[in-house]
C-alpha cells in the first residue's frame, strides 16, 4: 500500500478527464510566490506530504496574494507534518466555494467490497462527521462484479441529503471515480472537501488517494511515483530501510525480507514468517529485551536476501546480539538462512563468541544449517526449543556478554 | 473425515509447470495426495512427476472428474485462474499465491461466492489432513510427519508459518492433528476462521481446535460471536500474536498484510478478551498452549 502525494492524485484525476483546480508544485517561497501570481486570485497552500489530515495539522493555509503565498510556503517548508519532512507545497488555486461535501471509497475487507461514503458536509474527517451529523452521512458498497452505476451513486447522495440539480453531476462525477479508483488500483481516494462552486460544479479540491503496490506491475502511470515499503513505516523510511527494500526489490521472486527500525534497542531482530515474527517480537520484550528493528523474512529467500537484511540489521549502531529465528517452516531451506547469516557477520567482523547469536530454524537442509552457524559459534536450535524459548535465550546470553550488573532490559 | 479435502478428492493444480508448483506438487504426491491433473497453457501433452498436463482447465476436466483446483499462478493471473476454475463447475479453489492485488481479490471472492465455490486463500500456505493423507500447498514441506500427525484437533491459523508450529504443539501435547488449515495473512479471503468452525463442527474427527490469531480485521472476533451463538460447540483454544503492534503508531503493517491496527479495530488485547468472553481458552505465553490442548481435549472427552 502506497500513498501518493496530493500533486500526484491531482495529476491522474487531471490525465483521467475530470475537472481540478490548477496549482502548481513550489519547493522555495519565491516559487509559491511566482505560482501564485501565474494562477491569480488567491490560493491555498499545503504541505505536500503523504500523510492526511494535514488541515488539522496546521498544514494547510490561505493566501489572499502572491506575497502571502511565499509568506505561507516560507512558514510550512522546512517544518515536519505527521512524521514526514515537508520539503514542498501545493499552491492550489482557490476556489469560489457555495458549499463543500465529502466523498470517500475504501475497501471495506470485512464485507468483501468497496465502500463509498458521500458527506453532505465537507471539510472535516469522516468520523467526525458522522458522530456530529450522522444523517448528513451515507455509505454503500459496491459489488465488484457489477460496478457502481451512475443511479445508485445518484441514490447515495440523494440519501446523504444533497438534492437538486446538483444530483446528476454529482452521480456522474462519483461514478467516474469509481471507476478511476478500480482501474488505479486503488485502496483510498478521499476527495474531502468536494467543493460545490458558486457557478454549480463540483470540482475535488483536496484528494487523497493511496495505491495498492501489489497492482503497481500494470500501472506504467505510477511508475517511479510509488515508494516500496511505505506501508511498514509510520514516517518517511530510514536509510537501512531503504537499504532493506532494495535488497528485497534486487530479487523479487524469491523470498521477502522486510525491516522496521526500532527506536533504541539492541538486539538485532531476524525473524521471519509473518505471524512468528510477530509472535517472536512479543516473547522478546516479554522476556525483558530491547529489540532494535522488526523484520519479517521468508518465502523462502537466497542467501544473497538474507545477507542483505543481516547486514543491515547488524549496522545499527547499538546492536550488542542477533536474534535468528522462524517457526518451524514448510519449505524454507534454512542453510541458506545459515550462509547468509555467517556472512554478514564474518564481513563485519562479529565473532559470535563475543557477539552473542541464537538461531532456531527448524526446516530444509537442517543438519547444514546446524553445521554452518555451529562453526562461528552460534548457538543453534532446530525443533529442540519452542520460539519462546529462543527469544529468552538470546536475551539471556546478551546479559551474559555484557556482564553482571550492566542494564540490558 | 476431514474438512475442506479427503482421499477421494480429485485435485487440479493450475500452473503446475512452474518452479514451485512441481516442487510441490513432487511433495504432495510423495505424501499420498491424489493429483490428477495440471494445467499450463501451451504446456499441454506435457508430465509434472507423471500427472498429465493439459492446455485449458476445460479440457483437463474432459479427461478428469476433478473437484478441487490449486492455482499456483503468479499474482496477475490468480483472478483469471480462479474465474477458469469456476466457469468450469469446479467447487473448490484453493490459493496459495502471495500479493494478489486486492480488487483481483475483490473480485474473484465475489465471482466465487456467486457461484457457491469455496475459496481458501489468497496466500495460504496449504491444508493438511494427516489422517486422510493428503495435503494442498506446500504445508509440511518435504516432511509433514515432523509437524501434522493424525489426531482429533483442528488447527486454524491467519500465519501459514505458525500452521506448523501450532500443530508442533498439538503433537507436544500428545495428540494429532484432523485438518491443519492456513486461511492466508490476508485482508482479504475466501474461508474465515468462523467458517472453518462451522466445518469442524460438523466433522465428528474434530473434537477439538486451536486458533492462532494476528493483529488486524475483525476475523477472531467473529469466530467469538459464533461461539457464543453456539455455532461452534466443541472447546476452542487460541493465541493472538503481536500485543507490541498496539504500542506503535496505527495504519502500519507488521508481519501479514492484514496485520494492521486502525482506531478500534484489530487490537490483539481486545481479541484475546473477546474470544475468553465466548468461552475460549486464550493462552498468555505460547507454551500454554501445550497445557492448554491438554485441558480441551479433557473437555471434550
Amino acid at each position: 500500500m502506497a500513498r501518493l502525494l496530493e500533486s500526484q492524485a491531482l495529476d491522474l484525476l487531471r490525465q483521467a478527464g475530470l475537472t481540478v483546480p490548477r496549482y502548481e508544485v513550489a519547493r522555495e517561497p519565491r516559487e509559491a510566490e511566482q505560482a501564485a501570481l501565474r494562477l491569480g486570485g488567491p490560493v491555498v497552500v499545503k504541505a505536500l506530504v503523504p500523510a492526511g489530515k494535514r488541515g488539522r495539522a496546521g498544514g494547510i493555509l490561505f493566501a489572499g496574494d502572491a506575497g502571502e503565498a511565499a509568506r505561507c510556503a516560507e512558514k510550512l517548508l522546512g517544518t515536519n507534518l505527521a512524521c514526514y519532512p515537508v520539503e514542498q507545497v501545493l499552491v492550489e488555486e482557490r476556489l469560489d466555494v457555495d458549499r463543500e461535501l465529502y466523498l470517500a471509497f475504501t475497501i471495506a475487507s470485512g464485507r468483501q467490497a468497496t465502500a463509498v461514503i458521500a458527506g453532505s458536509a465537507g471539510g472535516m474527517d469522516v468520523e467526525e462527521l458522522s458522530r456530529l451529523h450522522p444523517e448528513k452521512v451515507r455509505t454503500i458498497h459496491v459489488d465488484p462484479l457489477d460496478g457502481l452505476p451512475d443511479f445508485a451513486a445518484r441514490q447515495l447522495w440523494y440519501d446523504a441529503g444533497v438534492g437538486g440539480s446538483l444530483l446528476p453531476q454529482l452521480g456522474s462525477l462519483t461514478a467516474r471515480l469509481h471507476r478511476l479508483f478500480v482501474s488505479l488500483d486503488a485502496y483510498i481516494l478521499e476527495v474531502n472537501p468536494l467543493v460545490v462552486t458558486r457557478e454549480g460544479k463540483a470540482i475535488p479540491a483536496a484528494v487523497l488517494m493511496g495505491v495498492d503496490d501489489a497492482a503497481v506491475f500494470r500501472h506504467s502511470e505510477l511508475a517511479g511515483r510509488v515508494q516500496p515499503g511505505m506501508e511498514r513505516t509510520w514516517r518517511p523510511l530510514t536509510g537501512l530501510e531503504k537499504q532493506v527494500v532494495a535488497v528485497n526489490d534486487a530479487d523479487p521472486y524469491r523470498g521477502t525480507a522486510r525491516y522496521t527500525e526500532m527506536e533504541g534497542g539492541d538486539i538485532g531482530f531476524l525473524c521471519g514468517g509473518g505471524g512468528a515474527s510477530l509472535l517472536l517480537f512479543d516473547a522478546l520484550r516479554q522476556a525483558g529485551g530491547r529489540p532494535a528493528n522488526y523484520s519479517e523474512v521468508g518465502g523462502n529467500p537466497t542467501a544473497d536476501k538474507v545477507y542483505g537484511i543481516a547486514r543491515a540489521i547488524l549496522s545499527k549502531p547499538g546492536v550488542r546480539g542477533l536474534l535468528v529465528a522462524h517457526n518451524i517452516t514448510n519449505n524454507t531451506q534454512v542453510d541458506l538462512v545459515a550462509e547468509g547469516v555467517v556472512r554478514a557477520l564474518d564481513e563485519l567482523g562479529l565473532d559470535a563468541r563475543s557477539f552473542p547469536v541464537v538461531a532456531r530454524e527448524a526446516g530444509v537442509n537442517e543438519e547444514r544449517a546446524r553445521r554452518l552457524f555451529q562453526d562461528r559459534g552460534v548457538e543453534y536450535y532446530g525443533d529442540e526449543i519452542t520460539l519462546a524459548e529462543a527469544a529468552r535465550r538470546i536475551v539471556a546470553r546478551v546479559r551474559e556478554c555484557a556482564g553482571a550488573g550492566s542494564e540490558v532490559g | 473425515m476431514a474438512i475442506l479435502v479427503n482421499r477421494h478428492s480429485q485435485i487440479v493444480i493450475q500452473g503446475i509447470t512452474g518452479r514451485e508448483a512441481s516442487m510441490v506438487t513432487r511433495h504432495t504426491l510423495a505424501y499420498g495426495t491424489r493429483i490428477v491433473a495440471g494445467v499450463t497453457p501451451g504446456k499441454g501433452g506435457q508430465e509434472v512427476c507423471g500427472v498429465p498436463v493439459h492446455d485449458t482447465l476445460a479440457a483437463a476436466c474432459r479427461y478428469h472428474r476433478i473437484d478441487t483446483a490449486v492455482t499456483y499462478v503468479p499474482p496477475a493471473f490468480v483472478y483469471d485462474a480462479v474465474a477458469e476454475a469456476v466457469a468450469c463447475g469446479i467447487r473448490f479453489a484453493f490459493i496459495p499465491t502471495e500479493n494478489v492485488p486486492r480488487h483481483d481479490a475483490m473480485k474473484l471472492l465475489a465471482l466465487a461466492r456467486r457461484a457457491g465455490v469455496r475459496v481458501v486463500g489468497p496466500n495460504s500456505v496449504g491444508i493438511i489432513s494427516p489422517g486422510e493423507r493428503v495435503k494442498l500447498g506446500a504445508i509440511g514441506g518435504d516432511n509433514p510427519e515432523r509437524c501434522f500427525l493424525p489426531g482429533p484437533v483442528g488447527v486454524i491459523s491467519r500465519s501459514g508459518g505458525m500452521t506448523a508450529e501450532l500443530a508442533w504443539m498439538v503433537k507436544r501435547a500428545g495428540f494429532g492433528v484432523s485438518t491443519a488449515v492456513s486461511i492466508g495473512g490476508d485482508a482479504l479471503i475466501g474461508s474465515t476462521p468462523r467458517d472453518l468452525l462451522q466445518m469442524f463442527q460438523a466433522d465428528p474427527e474434530t473434537r477439538a481446535v486451536v486458533m492462532f490469531g494476528e493483529p488486524g480485521t475483525t476475523l477472531e472476533e467473529e469466530a467469538a460471536d459464533f461461539v457464543e451463538q453456539g455455532g461452534f460447540t466443541k472447546p476452542l483454544v487460541g493465541f493472538v500474536a503481536g500485543r507490541f503492534v498496539e504500542e506503535l503508531p496505527e495504519e502500519t503493517v507488521f508481519g501479514h498484510a492484514a496485520a494492521l491496527i486502525s482506531g478500534k479495530v484489530g487490537r490483539p488485547s481486545a481479541k484475546i478478551s473477546r474470544l475468553r468472553e465466548a468461552g475460549a481458552l486464550v493462552a498468555e505465553d505460547f507454551e500454554d498452549l501445550i497445557p492448554l490442548v491438554r485441558e480441551a481435549m479433557g473437555r471434550a472427552g
